[in-house]
């Protein structure tokens, strides 16, 4: 681990550093409040809902929405922070101290996968607060169904870092949230392809470009479980180690790729 | 004297979006730096500084030439460990108190805890902010930042200290104890390389310095033998001189004082070759004094002269 990273005392250095950084920034702030919105949006909802209904919307709005919150905090301190640090020129003396670029990288990745598991956290305890408020019970593996979204919201973290490390801010929300939308929808493209007819059956070209994307894009679907929370099909814990494997292979991919853009890049 | 910094031939070329355009902002800088000696690296805006020592620093690459630190290359982790570095109007995390910030550096340097503590507040004493401390640094003015980029460019204890423009943002006391810091430095053995265009800061604390024009080299040397080399006599002469006189080979300036009185400014070495012709036109020399050219005037008329080659000045 310490030659594939370097070393972990400079990279925790700067992980502690973005958490630090981060936690106390106003948009994230912000962004709590926003969640806070959400799930006492998803109880008026909840409300309209038929009576046999409310326990599915609760469960189902509520995860969706920590979902969605959980990758605006990814994009948008992904491509906000390392931004920042170039355009006001906090790099010049981070990256002038004995610490390779991908190093500060990874230690970036690292203090915002924190800062995504303490947002998480924070709302997870609003929307079970609310679930049991209403009477709703919890549901079985909510855990797994959590964790599994933190793991989403890390791997777009890596996909916004990678695009910061060279594109403008702008550019880079818009690459980052087109991966995470394609990302999400992939599972379509899955079965379109096995489909007994339709396009992606009777064209090759278009096939062909199917399979790329289903190559070339991670499958954010893996992580989005809240149906089978919602219908209480088991979630076990080995699936969500799979997972993790799944996106920490596709985190060290983006991290490897921003990293020797980073080095070549000169900070004029 | 062993090298501190060693810089051959440096270029930097910057090339616009679409490679449309090219500006070369560093053309061929050669010199040296030795251990124990503050440097002045000096030029007007514009002239290179910044782009040398971010190629010092590893931040840019050069695009051919070579610098190097220490001995080894810019940027690497054993050379960057005992390297300080202050760049141009340092910008920090607005959120974090500097006792904060420096211990992030303080945890990259592998500083134990204990004694990254003491450092940081006996650096935060010596740069003027011991009350300052517990403030986050968004509410910190220019002057105060600059202090704090002082504090991280020492925290290492390192050996070479690079800092651009040093005194930017400073209050004249704050610049009086930045050069007595600077100058106390270099009483413990450091060496210092300081980029500035503040010339009296220059003058009082370095040993050598190096003129950037245009990123070229213009002057190079001891601060002494660079302004020997304007020494000047200033010679008056009673009468109108004929209008010859001013192109005349060693004559820097022709001017009248009052009406009766001609001023010729002249470069030292030719200043016999001019008695000799002065008398042998017959004309009244009433005073030949010497006159020492300023820094200030030294770096005006580099700033102001075209494209020349580096002059070395030995000394």
């Amino acid at each position: 681990m310490k030659n594939l990273l370097g070393s972990p005392r400079r990279v925790a250095a700067i992980a502690r550093n973005t958490f630090i950084e981060a936690s106390r920034n106003r948009a994230f702030i912000g962004l709590g409040i926003a969640a806070m919105g959400l799930v006492a949006s998803s109880m008026a909802i909840s409300g309209l809902a038929i009576a046999d209904q409310m326990a599915r919307v609760l469960v189902d709005f509520g995860l969706f929405s920590i979902a969605i919150l959980e990758v605006v905090i990814a994009v948008t301190m992904g491509v906000i922070l390392v931004y920042k640090e170039i355009d006001r020129k906090t790099f010049y003396v981070i990256l002038t101290k004995p610490i390779r670029r991908s190093e500060v990288l990874a230690g970036k990745f690292f203090g915002l996968a924190a800062v995504l598991a303490i947002a998480l956290a924070l709302m997870s305890v609003a929307w079970i607060g609310s679930l049991a408020l209403r009477g709703v019970p919890i549901p079985h593996d909510i855990a797994q169904a959590l964790v599994l979204t933190w793991l989403q919201a890390v791997l777009v973290t890596s996909v916004a870092l990678f695009f910061s490390s060279f594109a403008s801010p702008i550019l880079s929300g818009v690459f980052t949230l087109g991966i995470y939308l394609a990302g999400t929808t992939l599972y379509v493209l899955e079965d379109l392809l096995t489909a007994r007819k339709g396009v992606l059956v009777t064209n090759d070209a278009a096939r062909a470009v199917a399979r790329t994307a289903l190559t070339i894009l991670p499958d954010l679907s893996v992580f989005n479980l809240g149906k089978e929370l919602i219908l209480g099909i088991p979630i076990g814990w080995d699936y969500v180690a799979a997972s993790g494997v799944y996106c920490l292979g596709w985190c060290l991919l983006f991290w490897g790729l921003a990293a020797l853009i980073f080095e070549r890049r000169d900070f004029a | 004297m062993e090298d501190m910094i060693a810089v051959e031939g440096l270029r930097k070329v910057f090339h616009t979006p679409f490679r449309r355009r090219r500006v070369e902002a560093v053309k061929g800088v050669t010199f040296t730096v030795g251990r124990g000696e503050i440097f002045g690296f000096l030029g007007p805006n514009g002239a290179g500084k910044t782009t040398t020592l971010k190629m010092l620093v590893g931040l840019i690459r050069p695009t051919s030439g070579r610098a190097r630190i220490l001995g080894g290359e810019p940027g690497a982790i054993d050379i960057m460990a005992r390297v300080g570095f202050l760049p141009e109007q340092p910008y920090f995390y607005d959120y974090l108190k500097p006792t904060e910030l420096l211990d992030t550096f303080g945890r990259i340097f592998g500083i134990p805890a204990a004694e990254r503590r003491r450092r940081i507040d006996k650096l935060l004493d010596l740069v003027g902010l011991g009350d300052a401390k517990n403030r986050i640094l968004r509410k910190f003015s220019k002057g105060m930042l600059q202090r704090v980029g002082i504090a991280q460019a020492l925290l290492n204890d390192p050996e070479l200290i690079l800092l651009d423009e040093p005194m930017s943002g400073l209050d004249p006391v704050g610049r009086k104890e930045v050069i007595d810091l600077i100058a106390s430095l270099k009483d413990q053995g450091k060496t210092v390389f300081f980029s500035s265009h503040i010339l009296a800061d220059i003058e009082r604390l370095c040993d050598r310095v190096v003129i950037l024009h245009k990123g070229e080299v213009r002057h190079a040397g001891t601060l002494e033998a660079l302004l020997a080399q304007g020494d000047r006599k200033e010679i008056l002469v009673a009468g109108t001189l004929e209008d010859g006189w001013a192109a005349r080979t060693g004559v820097v300036a022709v001017d009248r004082i009052g009406g009766r009185v001609t001023r010729l400014l002249v470069e030292a070495g030719a200043a016999d070759g001019v008695l000799r012709a002065l008398l042998e036109a017959r004309l009244e020399i009433l005073q030949v004094s010497d006159r020492r050219i300023s820094l200030e005037e030294l770096f005006v008329q580099t700033a102001g002269s075209g494209p020349v080659g580096a002059k070395e000045v030995a000394g």
